[in-house]
């Protein structure tokens, strides 16, 4: 039976409630979103007792579905002040749908100061203290976490590092990967302040015992996962050494940089001329010459059959970090103006180990860095910047609570910023589609909220030109086909292959029909985005967003980028339709 | 002249290509260059081309013209990882 599992940290109870008729189908970030939107009050501070925090696992997660092992993360974000909903890929995901729970709702606040650690497993859900865990790094956390539990074959580890501990806005939630690192983070939106602020320290999963998931509809199921399997295993991005495989998402420097979008040294420019030093293409030739072998990619989460997620080797052949993804490499990389992998990797470990979205901080060095308070390129001193946001001090504190935090701090007028949230590694003067997106996301600047989907695939209504498209129309579809993606719990990478093969992304339909006995096709799609979409945007508009807030920042306007040297020129009145049309 | 950054196993067409650095071969314009003339006298086998091409920064393909002066980035086709749909290809002739 499906239930929700009810953290309530005022009194320190866990309580299972029958999953309500209302949330029937609902998993993944469709499920979060409907949580907070019907029970967060929208106007509550997003550190105070009312905020909740929802966990939630997609559709598929848990099946022998492909690339299917996401957990989506919602509540109202510190950063941004609206709602959000960020995932990662983790097994955590997939025990927690095996034990039968929906959602996890962690709510109310304790009086008292002190940790807690929330324990799921076959006969419940039980809390103790966890203060032993606080201060300390993550990389000492887990393994002592998975030497206590039984180890990593039977748990896995959700966590907040120091920085959701000092409540900063940008820190991330973590959850472990396959190999136990403490390496996978729903990062954006500051959503381990949120658990910290309820004192929940960590959360550790164990589903022994558990029965397989049940199918409504066995063959529709096998039928929609062997069509996504087919599409993955075909398509030269998502296939075995294809693209992700072999580079990882950090191929895309050399991309952006070619297209002009890669923005560098705080949105200053469109090219950096480190590119080349520290793209995908330099990982993997770097880390065949200190390992001597050839290294593929690994899956971050049981089940995936891309597997993206990459490893950094020092000099002497030991692993020094994962993953460096595209977005973790731009921000400490170009955007900071740095040029080495090996301090490139270090900040993307102290992330890991603090509990700190990648994004959200590199674009906060970045504008400290625009500030005057360190010079762009000194890799050394960027690490030192990420010890005092580790230890807390006040100049940490400040970096801590991200980009426009910082930027009042120090004076300055070039944030890149949506709704709070620092632009991730997509110029939008270069790559206007994506600024659209950025721009009227739910979530503030979010290069996930958008990125799938062929408006022909999706059939909507009438017939697009894919190569001129009404650019309105296709930044509302591309969100809601993520939207139902994201509560698919599949990978957003399968988008990909599915958008280039259709029998790909009716199988991802096929599938969920074969979990729920629904009989969705692909004009569901569209409908389910829709709302998700519609529901996070109700409760941004009570929180008192306006269409105001769906604006790039005034720099971009008047600041013409190299080496295109255009500026932001979608007039508003064009962001104002994509929801509005 | 016409700079042309090569990416992935497209390097190997350059002579100083390295996959940690700039792989730039650097050749003579031709009148009515295109993308797909300029790769056919490279030498690059039409299969191992991806959708991911630009001419100055801007999206393009096998039929946008290349002017003399105009860097050329080509990626191959297991590495066409930005998504297409952001760009609006250069007008045919333009
Ligand atoms: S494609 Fe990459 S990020 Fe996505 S689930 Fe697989 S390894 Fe993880």
């Amino acid at each position: 039976m499906e239930r929700i599992l009810r953290v309530n940290m005022t009194s320190r109870t866990a309580t299972f409630e029958p999953m309500p008729e209302a949330y029937r189908n609902r998993a993944g970030r469709w499920l979060t979103s409907s949580v907070v939107h019907d029970e967060v009050p929208a106007t509550c501070h997003p550190l105070g007792p009312s905020n909740k925090v929802v966990f939630s696992p997609g559709i598929v997660t848990g099946t022998a579905s492909p690339t299917s092992s996401r957990i989506s993360v919602g509540g109202k974000s510190p950063l941004t002040g609206g709602i959000k909903e960020s995932n990662a890929g983790t097994g955590w995901g997939r025990r927690l749908a095996r034990l039968g729970i929906r959602a996890i709702v962690v709510e109310g606040q304790p009086k008292e100061k002190g940790f807690w650690l929330l324990k799921v497993d076959v006969k419940g859900a039980t809390l103790e203290p966890a203060d032993a865990w606080a201060g300390k790094r993550l990389s000492e956390v887990y393994p002592a976490l998975f030497a206590r539990f039984g180890g990593k074959a039977k748990v896995d580890i959700c966590a907040i590092g120091a920085a959701g501990e000092f409540r900063m806005a940008a820190a991330g939630v973590c959850f472990n990967d396959q190999e136990g690192r403490p390496s996978r983070y729903a990062g954006r939106g500051g959503l381990g302040a949120v658990l910290g602020s309820k004192g929940l320290k960590a959360i550790v999963v164990d589903d022994t015992g558990a029965k397989e998931i049940p199918l409504a509809d066995k063959a529709a199921f096998d039928q929609g996962r062997r069509k996504l399997g087919a599409a993955l295993g075909e398509h030269a991005i998502t296939k075995p050494k294809g693209a992700l495989n072999s580079y990882g998402t950090a191929v895309l420097v050399n991309i952006l940089n070619e297209a002009g979008g890669l923005p560098t040294r705080n949105f200053r420019e469109g090219r950096f001329e480190g590119a080349a030093k520290i793209a995908g293409e330099a990982i993997f030739a770097g880390n065949k010459e200190r390992t001597g072998a050839e290294l593929y990619n690994h899956a971050c989460s049981p089940g995936c059959v891309i597997c993206c997620s990459n490893t950094w080797h020092r000099p002497d052949g030991n692993e020094h970090t994962s993953c460096i993804e595209y977005e973790s490499d731009w921000a400490f990389g170009a955007d900071c103006g740095i040029d080495n992998l090996d301090h490139i990797a270090e900040l993307n470990l102290l992330c890991n180990d603090y509990g700190l979205d990648t994004i959200e901080t590199g674009g906060t060095l970045a504008v400290a860095a625009d500030g005057g308070l360190w010079r762009f390129g000194d890799g050394k001193r960027a690490i030192e910047l990420l010890h005092e946001i580790g230890k807390g001090t006040p100049l940490g504190r400040i970096l801590g609570n991200g980009a426009v935090v910082t930027g009042r701090a120090f004076g300055v007028a070039r944030v890149p910023h949506v709704k709070g949230q620092n632009m991730p590694a997509y110029e939008p003067r270069a790559i206007k589609g994506i600024g659209m997106t950025y721009a009227v996301s739910t979530m503030g600047a979010d290069h996930t909220s958008g990125y799938t989907i062929a408006p022909e695939i999706l059939g909507v209504s009438g017939k697009l030109d894919p190569l001129n498209p009404d650019k309105a129309e296709l930044a509302r579809n591309f969100q809601y086909a993520t939207g139902f993606l994201d509560t698919t719990g599949h990978c957003l990478f399968i988008a990909f292959a599915i958008l280039d093969i259709a029998s790909g992304f009716e199988g991802t339909v096929e599938e969920c029909n074969g979990v729920l006995g629904t009989t969705w096709t692909m004009n569901d799609v569209a409908r389910i985005g829709k709302e998700v979409l519609n529901l996070e945007r109700d409760f941004n508009r009570r929180a008192g967003f306006t269409a105001l807030d769906d604006r790039l920042p005034e720099f971009m306007r008047v600041e013409s980028l190299p080496p295109h040297n255009t500026v932001w020129d979608i007039a508003d009145d064009e962001l104002d339709r994509v929801f509005a049309p | 002249m016409i700079d042309v950054h090569l990416y992935g196993k497209l390097r190997r067409f350059a002579s100083n290509g390295s996959p940690d650095s700039d792989s730039v071969v650097s050749m003579p314009h031709r009148e009515g260059d295109t993308v797909g003339s300029v790769v056919a006298r490279l030498g690059i086998p039409e299969a191992d081309l991806g959708a991911n091409l630009f001419v100055d920064g801007h999206y393009a393909d096998r039929r946008t013209p290349v002017a003399d002066g105009a860097r050329l980035g080509l990626f191959p086709d297991d590495m066409q990882l930005l998504y297409k749909w952001y760009f609006r290809p250069k007008e045919e002739g333009s």
